[in-house]
């Protein structure tokens, strides 16, 4: 599945773009191919509307006879292609992007899977999340606001450009020229022109954001230990002063778009001066110069929306070059190719286990050793930063030790493979994620095939089952709507009862009892105590009466036990 | 972001709109010369498409040589110079016009947060708030920029457009003035249609974005339960469902659009057979018939982009509620004392039947009487929501008591200018606030004029800071996010120390942290807490009964009254709620 895609590290978007577009590429190619007849479709109506009136007054006034039904019905037809062919493009356009949207996401998730949490945890936070986000927008819109426009543009100027090389090369290159302009020179220009101050509107708004919020949390503070009118000034400042880079990108935007009129207009204007002197030398007719006039006007639509596509090409380009440094991260372990049947038996041993995180100096663990019979309950304390979390990190699989050994029952933990080690362990940690859909869903994740009685065992020993049931929807309220009526106690104990419905082993308490207050800490110690009953446990906490469920007691400083 | 989904209430959106066109009065000068120019460009447009038919006349039926149009393609030269000047011009009007007014509400934004206060802001997202305030009314500027100018511009411009084609030729004239009320009427009646489905569209999209980003989220937690495989081939299918049910929404949506497109396409068509027949007939005159050719997709032309304006429109109703929300905030009543607090020692501080309820709601603090004498330590314990923290706020002046009074020595509060007491007094709060800069600016945010290194110094030994902003790369320079970002929790408890000891107020509010510390870092802040109480009147909202025995005086609170009150050894001893929480305390092993 995930690991078949082997992607070298400096791997260049556009092509990956491109490799990642590839199932879908004959919706995106027939949405540019509609795209393009929308175009000329309207291209042509124009120009033929201007020779048939042309035609029909000097058959008017010379009497000449004119077929005048091939010309009338081809401006009906056009008009209702153009029509059609646009219902048709949006049609094709959005559905390409579905699709791409949907395989997208799962390449996403699916290469994100193997890196979790070891490579993600700098991502962690949610604005690194919502930065993912975005950058997953922005390439779901690159074939809509990129790709359509950028190559329906090109083959219609080259389609168009053949059309008028066939009556004369000097007005083809005429209006090549002018395309030129308007399509590549003007917004590769304002582009340019535009980079500082668009990046000065982003950090400005970024830093007036900043300010407001740390002003309305820290109001308070301000008002006692600061000067709250200076903080004021300030902040009026930093909005004043936002509007100065966004002028100069309207002067930019504003200027290029009036030049873009200009030189559209110009190039027309040239066109028909020298179709006029074609004229003169019998070279053309009458409603030729004009439909090479209508044509010329109504050529600029191919590259309207190049300008747009050329801004979101940086963009999409920073969003590719993000999600793929991310994917791209090597996993932490390496998983054994013939892992190893689950152990029967769970002792716990840290044979001189060693662990220093890339990037640091300091090693999170060094020479860890710690024998713990299966049932027994080991607590870790220490300072934070000493080495507690990233014991259980490997025990869990989630990184793999420099040197040493960890052994689950008389298997090492290098042969088994990261899934079945999870399986044998169950974690209570004070970082609960509850997915937004049900409670009842939520607590399912742990035992997909669980009972209903098993469901209410488990949330009865964690005495959470009275909570739950007080509920109106009871166990199918979702999480969202719930998060707001659970505190942060009953949050813990349904993360207990979704342990207990695991019924792994082994069992990890990560400070499961961290900022409750004293009487919900006493209500989750006690459901605690049931859950660890019969099982083998390391407990990381500092508060007392957690330490009262271990029966030793191992004290970590610096990576070091001491 | 704009949420459409709030925008179902047909009379609130209209409100909305209502609200935002009172705002647009404030720049009506630079919008309406917006729309001027705008107009004044159309008019141009105009007399270009009268100049370009001359030419074409001339030479395609007339084959006279160039020579004889120079006059007019000269003037076509001059019209496009002019045109792109007047299309810079109203460019820039429209930004100017926007971009006051962003920055006025902004401003206007920024004071009622301040007027709101402390008191309103401790309890608020601070980033949402922050997003709504920013961004917010940044996205409501293409409805004065956009929306706005260009409405009145979709009538202007095709009745100018009207008034030339009738004169020319009369029957172009009704063709159009027949069709074009017919594209904003479609619009509405299909528009409404559409928005409804766009909205339900909208939910969906959003709903499989937050799935997606949820499973993302979670995914420690999905490989803990070995089920994050099983989730991503649910993530793929969910997509999947989504794409066949919006398509089958968009096919219908689209077709409306494209009802729209299809009228003003068939009209233009309409409009060059005509004229083509009546021309071959002799009926009009050539020159008639090319000009009304050339200017029938102009006048269809703003009608189209009706379309973008709308939307520009709905994004803009959309990000304008939670604003007005704010705006709309009533600020609670503010103390308007004047008198200059002089404070040589430690005051005596006294509460004095005090009450306290917020509007339209049952009393929080009801009749309390507490005495803080001078220079001592005074705990108060209660139950979440038995008032505690109300009691804190009522100390700093953020809220001002229903009734009752609090003397600062003899003084009442009430009657002291705010400023000078908030000189008066430090709060450490439960999480306290690091603000974007150096660790200096940090501790000293309002800085001494004399003595300031000095005091820096000793106010972050006196916090047991001293020795890890000393380990930090830049010392006191090291600059700080506002969440704290690379300092522990301890470490910013202890910042938040320095300020109050570099403040050096008479006044102490201390609202202990809630969560626990590592036990190294419990032990400094105790101590330090302990240094900073000494000749000072301090008041400590309890959440931990660690911390408080020393203390001279503890109070408990319930429901907004004090049930019990003594030093540690009178409470045990009176065997009350205290000595029943003390116990609970020390059997869960302390």
């Amino acid at each position: 599945m995930s690991r078949k895609q082997n992607h070298s590290p400096k791997q260049n978007e556009l092509r990956w773009l491109y490799a990642i577009s590839r199932p879908y590429l004959g919706w995106m190619l027939a949405g540019v191919l509609l795209a393009t007849t929308v175009i000329l479709a309207n291209v042509a109506l124009l120009s033929v509307s201007g020779w048939f009136i042309t035609a029909m007054a000097i058959s008017g006034l010379t009497g000449a006879v004119i077929n005048y039904f091939t010309p009338a019905a081809a401006i009906r037809g056009l008009a209702i292609l153009r029509t059609v062919g646009r219902y048709l493009e949006r049609l094709i356009t959005h559905e390409a992007t579905f699709r791409l949207l949907a395989g997208l996401r799962q390449w996403f998730f699916e290469r994100l899977e193997p890196l979790a949490p070891a490579r993600l945890q700098y991502y962690q936070g949610g604005d690194l999340l919502s930065r993912i986000r975005a950058d997953i927008d922005s390439l779901e819109n690159a074939y809509l606001r990129i790709v359509t426009p950028t190559l329906a543009a090109l083959l219609s100027t080259v389609l168009m450009i053949l059309f008028l090389l066939w009556w004369s090369p000097t007005i083809a290159l005429t209006n090549l020229i002018g395309l030129m302009i308007v399509g590549l020179i003007l917004p590769w220009l304002a582009l340019h022109l535009g980079m500082n101050s668009g990046k000065q509107i982003v950090e400005a708004r970024a830093a007036l954001r900043q300010r407001t919020s740390e002003t309305v949390r820290g109001l308070a503070e301000i008002t006692l230990y600061g000067d709250p009118q200076q903080r004021m000034d300030t902040i009026h400042a930093e909005n004043r002063a936002l509007v100065v880079p966004q002028r100069q990108q309207n002067r930019i935007d504003a200027g290029s778009t009036a030049l873009t009129g200009l030189f559209s207009q110009l190039t027309w204007l040239g066109m028909i001066v020298i179709a006029i002197g074609l004229v003169q030398s019998g070279m053309l007719d009458g409603p030729e110069l004009v439909m090479l006039a209508f044509f010329g006007m109504a050529s600029f639509e191919a590259v309207a929306a190049l300008p747009i596509a050329f801004r979101a090409l940086g963009e999409t380009r920073s969003a590719a070059r993000r999600i793929l440094d991310l994917v791209d991260a090597e996993p932490a372990l390496i998983e054994p190719i013939n892992p190893a049947a689950a152990p029967q038996h769970f002792d716990i041993r840290f044979d001189k286990v060693c662990l220093t995180y890339p990037g640091n100096k300091q090693p999170a663990l060094s020479d860890v050793t710690f024998h713990l019979k299966q049932g027994q309950k080991l607590a870790i304390r220490g300072a934070s930063g000493s080495g507690k979390t990233s014991l259980t990190q490997l025990l869990l699989k989630f990184w793999a030790p420099d040197s040493g050994q960890i052994t689950i029952g008389d298997t090492n933990l290098n042969d088994l493979s990261g899934d079945t080690v999870r399986a044998l362990c169950a974690v209570v940690s004070q970082h609960v994620h509850l997915f937004n859909t049900t409670l009842a869903a939520n607590l399912y994740l742990a035992k997909p095939n669980a009972t209903q009685e098993d469901l209410l065992n488990a949330c009865q020993a964690a005495s959470i089952l009275d909570d739950i049931l007080a509920l109106p929807e009871g166990f199918n309220t979702i999480v969202g709507e719930a998060a707001a009526r659970l505190s942060g106690g009953q949050i813990r104990r349904i993360s207990i009862a979704r342990a207990l419905l695991k019924d792994a082993p082994i069992v990890i308490l990560d400070e499961p009892t961290e900022g409750l207050d004293a009487k919900t800490e006493q209500a989750v110690t006690k459901a605690l105590a049931g859950l660890l009953q019969g099982r083998t446990a390391m407990i990381i906490s500092h508060r007392p009466q957690l330490m009262t469920l271990a029966d030793q007691t191992i004290v970590l400083d610096a990576g070091c036990i001491i | 972001m704009a949420n459409p989904a709030a925008l179902q209430d047909k009379e609130q959106t209209r409100q909305l709109d209502r609200w935002l066109r009172s705002q647009a009065k404030t720049v009506k000068r630079p919008l309406n010369t917006a729309v001027m120019l705008g107009s004044v460009n159309g008019f141009l447009l105009i007399a270009q498409c009268w100049m370009l038919a001359q030419v074409l006349n001339a030479t395609a039926i007339g084959h006279q040589p160039m020579t004889t149009v120079w006059g007019y393609l000269a003037g076509m030269i001059g019209l496009f110079l002019l045109r792109a000047g007047v299309n810079y011009g109203s460019q820039r009007f429209t930004f100017e016009a926007g971009a006051r007014l962003r920055t006025e509400l902004r401003a206007r934004l920024f004071d009622h947060i301040h007027a709101l206060g402390p008191a309103w802001s401790r309890n608020q997202r601070s980033g949402a708030r922050a997003t709504e305030v920013v961004d917010g009314v940044e996205a409501l500027d293409k409805y004065f920029s956009l929306y706005l100018p260009q409405m009145q511009l979709a009538l202007i411009i095709p009745a100018a457009i009207l008034v030339f084609v009738f004169p020319f030729d009369w029957i172009s004239g009704l063709i159009l003035s027949i069709t074009a009320p017919l594209l904003p009427v479609f619009m509405i009646i299909i528009g409404s249609q559409t928005e409804k489905l766009n909205q339900a569209q909208w939910q969906s999209l959003s709903r499989m974005g937050a799935h997606f980003f949820d499973m993302i989220e979670g995914l420690t937690t999905l490989k803990l339960f070995n089920a994050a495989q099983r989730e991503a081939r649910f993530i793929g299918q969910i997509a999947e469902d989504y794409r066949l049910q919006t398509m089958k929404v968009l096919r219908v949506a689209f077709l409306s659009s494209m009802v729209l497109e299809f009228l003003a396409a068939i009209s233009i068509a309409m409009v060059a057979v005509y004229v083509g027949f009546r021309l071959m007939y002799g009926e009009i005159h050539y020159l008639n018939g090319i000009f009304v050719l050339l200017l029938a997709p102009e006048f269809y032309l703003p009608l189209r982009s009706m379309g973008t304006q709308f939307h520009a429109r709905m994004d803009a109703l959309g990000a304008v509620e939670p604003i007005i929300e704010l705006l709309n905030m009533e600020p609670s009543t503010q103390p308007t004392g004047a008198i200059e607090l002089q404070l040589e020692h430690a005051p005596r501080i006294t509460f004095s039947h005090l009450d306290f309820a917020y509007p339209n709601r049952d009393a929080v603090i009801r009749g309390l009487n507490l005495d803080l004498p001078a220079g001592t330590h005074t705990a108060l314990i209660g139950a979440s929501g038995a008032g505690k923290s109300t009691v804190g706020q009522l100390l700093l002046g953020f809220l001002t008591p229903t009734d009752g009074e609090i003397l600062i020595n003899d003084t009442p509060l009430s009657k002291i200018s705010p400023r000078s007491w908030h000189k008066r007094v430090a709060w450490l709060p439960q999480n306290p606030t690091l603000f974007h800069g150096t660790i200096e600016d940090n501790i000293a945010l309002n800085r001494r004029s004399n003595g300031h290194v000095d005091a820096l110094r000793q106010a972050a030994q006196n916090a047991h800071a001293l020795d890890f902003i000393n380990r930090l790369p830049n010392g006191f320079q090291t600059i700080v996010g506002d969440r704290g970002q690379g300092l522990s929790g301890g470490e910013i408890q202890r910042i938040a120390l320095a300020r109050a000891f570099y403040k050096d107020a008479p006044v102490v509010l201390l609202d202990e942290p809630s969560a626990s510390l590592d036990p190294e870092s419990e032990r400094l802040i105790t101590d330090a807490i302990a240094r900073l109480s000494s000749g000072r009147t301090m008041l400590t909202i309890a959440h931990r009964l660690t911390t408080i025995e020393r203390s001279d005086q503890i109070v408990v609170l319930d429901g907004g009254k004090i049930i019990e009150q003594g030093t540690h050894e009178a409470l045990l001893h009176a065997n009350g709620a205290y000595a029943e929480r003390y116990r609970q305390y020390r059997s869960a092993g302390l």
